[in-house]
């Protein structure tokens, strides 16, 4: 199995950090047998992933979090795919916490397919093999003699036949082999076939428990006010017309934390109801002493982005050639913003805490466990071993939930009331008290020679860097440059990049597609610009700088991630045919197309966005055609949900998306101040698979980075550059 | 503490709450019906969406005290074994994400169908944009509905 460069992703890192070792999550190596044989027998268990009791009936356990992305099914279907079982009977379950190794629940960055591929096929091959060998000593005859189809051992001489369930208590008395064979690609039968979500039908009627739904007996309910200002502490609460609802048990304090969840100074109000718990709430009479950085606001950060755009970038970043000594004769330059976002999830971020004595017991979606245990039992003065998880569904998380501020929060509470507490964000919490995507702005300069090819590149990407989580204002990791770093996809000799983080006194986070969904919208664009101004065809000159590139390492480190060009043509040229580039268009009707490479999770995607100009500024997109590819398509039901909801949440974006911040306070509340993409606004989308045989990469955040350059390329074939996200605040408005 | 008869999923449910407490809360907390979402408390998700003598309506703003001889639908009651029209064509679309706020887009496109077996693409537009879903799955909402639409005008 090949190994997944790590250090790509700063979550991965940290996560790594503070659980004291390598995180392991997206490539542990081999497979952990479970002791055997079970008495009784009651099932055959030959390792954490998988167990098939006596009907032949099949449960995979899925060590990765379940927020909507389908690991729940695509997990199970590689492991059934090497076992030979029909898919109907196979079962899918939440590996619990503790089940596996540490790392291995860890769910984030598009990984889960990818860093699970070849261990789950292993363990279903492993399980296969041993039902094999059972059936071969009852036959006596060779496992050699011996094939496995649908859920059955077939005896390849006399074609008799046993089922699995059958055979699973001598499969369970076999020792587990050390090495077993693979299927070749070219024998799949469920994989690239699609399937439907596991649980479905539980979603449909109601009954999937999420975080939010879970209830213990004797729990109580509990909202939180907290400090309006990151960093600020308690002074005193008066919490006596509070106490007066009916419901309400007791009012608690507690204090904030630093790095690396940043929880703020709270008072939480217990009651035997989330209602009581909410009215209260407001009644409480606080006061903080909000420290000095409560003046902070994004009009004065965007200020100061742009008065440090000219400067040396605090950090180089990646540098080839020399940009001052080859410069060209025509220069080009323009700058680019994108502001703070919120993850927004449906289900806002809760958690149930319980804790007795020395025990703690936590309920909850974490897409990051491991590191949620370990700083609690830091923060909390816990034991690990004295930590239990009980992981549930998650309403959506989008990298919400790879942070655990609120997990801590309701461990907090919980200590300072003996039954067990359900803690919810109510809405406005959600939308206020974020791990925000990170505001950025970025100053592109280029220039181009008497061959009107681009000679030299400049990016300085200036940001509030996620840094920030773990390091403080000072972080010296900051630079967030994936997609405009050494990975950066077109030919040109002369490349100078850096960035410069800038203080803001508010959390910042991890949000789907990341700092490559931020970068990929100024570099598209700037390259659309720069062919606009040469009078070029922006379809042939990205093929210029790409088609004739050979593959290549984005750095010397033997783990360095490798970048192809090729791809990042092949699905620009498949959206480019798709949407009919060089056909005559309606009048009032423009084209935009954007590609790229979401080069950790080893996939491509390009989009092409049609739009009908309606007015000056005004517009319909008409159109919108995808192209990805990702390797082996595991199912292809989950990877077009993926590409499809993906399009909601990248135009939610490029149009209305914005996060602002005044006396360092997050100034909207809600849905209605913070506004998603609704269904009125949904425009069709077509979506093209590329053919492909290479390795499965990840989809979850592949079909956003695009979205937004694609459609700013539209508008400006129709005469308007928008250089700005979201869209809005350039005056544009869309029906 | 005041006592309220409800009628919910032709079941007859007596609480205790205070009378400003939201249906919300009331089916959630005091009787464990999780199928229907908290996503804002405030009109503006569709999350709690439930059925009140054939309406739409958002759960959390409906006081408990206006509920008494309603007629109220949840998901948990839309039909015994997820075989309403509804159900069955969310499920033949494959629609769910995450799933948390289908519960709410079911219950307005049941509403809605409940009161027009055929409506306009006007009325679904408006009627859906009540729900929102963060993962993006309109698309399949829409082929749904028409799904829907389809089986019960056979």
């Amino acid at each position: 199995m090949k190994k997944v460069s790590i250090d790509r992703r700063n979550f991965i890192k940290l996560s790594s950090l503070s659980a004291g070792g390598l995180a392991i999550g997206f490539m542990l190596p081999g497979i952990r047998a479970m002791a055997t044989p079970f008495p009784e027998c009651e099932f055959f268990q030959p390792n954490a992933y998988l167990k098939i009791d006596k009907k032949g009936k099949v449960t995979v356990f899925v060590g990765k979090q379940e927020s909507g992305q389908g690991v729940d099914t695509a997990l199970p279907m590689i492991v059934a795919e090497e076992l030979d079982v029909d898919f109907k009977d196979v079962k899918s379950e939440i590996a619990q916490y503790g089940t596996l190794k540490e790392g291995e629940h860890d769910t984030g960055g598009s990984q889960s397919v990818m860093g699970m591929y070849s261990q789950l096929r292993n363990a279903g091959a492993v399980a296969k093999a041993m039902l094999i060998a059972a059936a071969a000593n009852v036959w006596k005859i060779s496992a050699s003699s011996c094939a496995a189809d649908n859920g059955e051992v077939v005896n390849t001489i006399t074609n008799k036949r046993i089922k699995y369930g059958e055979l699973v208590c001598a499969a369970a008395a076999l020792p587990v082999p050390k090495e077993v064979t693979l299927k070749s690609p070219k024998d799949f039968k469920l994989i690239g076939k699609s399937e439907k979500r596991a649980g479905l039908k539980d979603i449909l009627t109601g009954k999937t428990k999420y975080g939010l739904d879970i209830k213990l007996d004797g729990m109580l309910y509990a909202v939180a006010e907290r400090c309006p200002v990151l960093g600020g502490t308690l002074v005193s609460v008066d919490d006596a017309a509070a106490k007066k609802i009916p419901g309400v048990i007791k009012v608690v304090s507690y204090k904030g934390t630093g790095a690396p969840m940043h929880v703020r100074a709270g008072v939480a109000v217990i009651a035997t109801n989330t209602w009581a718990a909410i009215k209260a709430r407001k009644l409480l009479n606080i006061t903080w002493d909000e420290g000095t950085k409560n003046k902070e606001s994004t009009e004065e950060l965007f200020k100061t982005f742009a008065s440090k755009a000219d400067t040396e970038p605090q950090f180089k970043v990646f540098n080839k050639g020399d940009v001052k000594k080859h410069a060209g004769k025509k220069e080009f330059t323009a700058r680019y913003a994108e502001p703070f976002l919120a993850h927004a999830t449906i289900e806002p971020v809760n958690f149930v805490a319980s804790v007795k004595g020395d025990n703690c017991e936590l309920w909850g979606g974490l897409q990051l466990p491991d590191w949620a245990v370990n700083t609690i039992s830091k923060e909390c003065a816990f034991k690990k071993e004295n930590i239990k998880v009980n992981l549930a569904a998650m309403g959506g998380a989008f990298g919400r939930r790879l942070h655990f501020d609120f997990a801590i929060e309701a461990v907090k509470i919980a200590q300072q009331i003996d039954k067990p507490v359900k803690l919810l964000w109510e809405r406005a919490d959600d939308i206020r008290f974020q791990p925000y995507r990170p505001a950025n702005y970025h100053l592109l300069k280029a220039s181009t020679d008497a061959k009107d090819t681009i000679a030299t590149w400049q990016h300085h990407v200036l940001g509030t860097p996620v840094a920030f989580m773990t390091e403080g204002p000072d972080s010296k990791s900051a630079p967030e440059m994936d997609g405009a770093d050494e990975g950066f996809c077109y030919d040109v000799p002369n490349i100078a990049t850096g960035y410069t983080a800038v203080d803001f006194n508010i959390n910042r986070g991890w949000l789907r597609s990341v700092d490559i969904c931020v970068n990929t919208f100024p570099v598209e664009s700037f390259i659309d610009e720069i062919a606009a101004q040469l009078k070029k065809d922006p379809l042939q000159f990205r093929l210029s700088m790409l088609e004739n590139r050979p593959n290549f390492k984005t750095g010397d480190k033997p783990d360095a991630m490798e970048q192809s060009p090729a791809r990042i043509a092949g699905v620009l040229k498949m959206v480019a045919d798709k949407i009919g580039w060089t056909d005559k268009r309606k009048p009032n009707h423009f084209i935009g197309l954007a590609t790229h490479s979401f080069i950790f999770a080893k996939s491509y995607a390009a989009h092409a966005i049609e739009i009908e100009l309606l007015a000056p500024k005004k517009f319909r997109i008409t159109r919108v055609v995808a192209a990805i590819d990702c390797g082996l398509v595991i199912n292809p039901d989950g990877l077009l949900n993926q590409m499809q909801g993906g399009l909601a949440f990248a135009l939610t974006q490029a149009l209305k998306g914005e996060i602002t911040v005044t006396d360092s306070r997050v100034v909207e509340d809600g849905y209605f101040s913070y506004e998603l993409l609704r269904f009125d606004e949904m425009p069709p989308v077509e979506i093209y698979v590329i053919d492909s045989k290479e390795e499965p990469g990840g989809v979850g955040e592949v079909g956003l980075p695009t979205v937004a350059p694609a459609l700013c390329n539209a508008l400006a074939a129709a005469g308007y550059r928008p250089r700005t996200l979201p869209i809005r605040n350039e005056g544009f408005s869309w029906v | 503490m005041p006592s309220f008869s409800l009628n919910i999923n032709n079941q007859q449910y007596t609480v205790e709450a205070e009378a400003d407490m939201p249906l919300l809360w009331v089916l959630r907390d005091l009787l464990g019906l999780t199928g229907t979402k908290y996503g804002c408390g405030v009109a503006s998700c569709g999350a709690c969406t439930v059925i009140m003598d054939g309406n739409a309506v958002y759960a959390c703003q409906r006081p408990v005290g206006t509920c008494v001889n309603k007629k109220i639908i949840t998901i948990e009651g839309l039909s015994e074994d997820g075989s309403h029209p509804v159900q069955k064509a969310w499920q033949k679309a494959g629609v769910p994400q995450c799933g948390y706020c289908q519960p709410g887009q079911m219950m307005t496109a049941a509403a809605m169908l409940g009161k027009n077996k055929k409506p306009s693409e006007e009325t679904i537009q408006s009627e859906m944009s009540n729900n929102l879903c963060r993962c993006g799955t309109y698309h399949r909402i829409k082929e749904a509905i028409d799904i829907a639409i389809e089986e019960i005008n056979k």
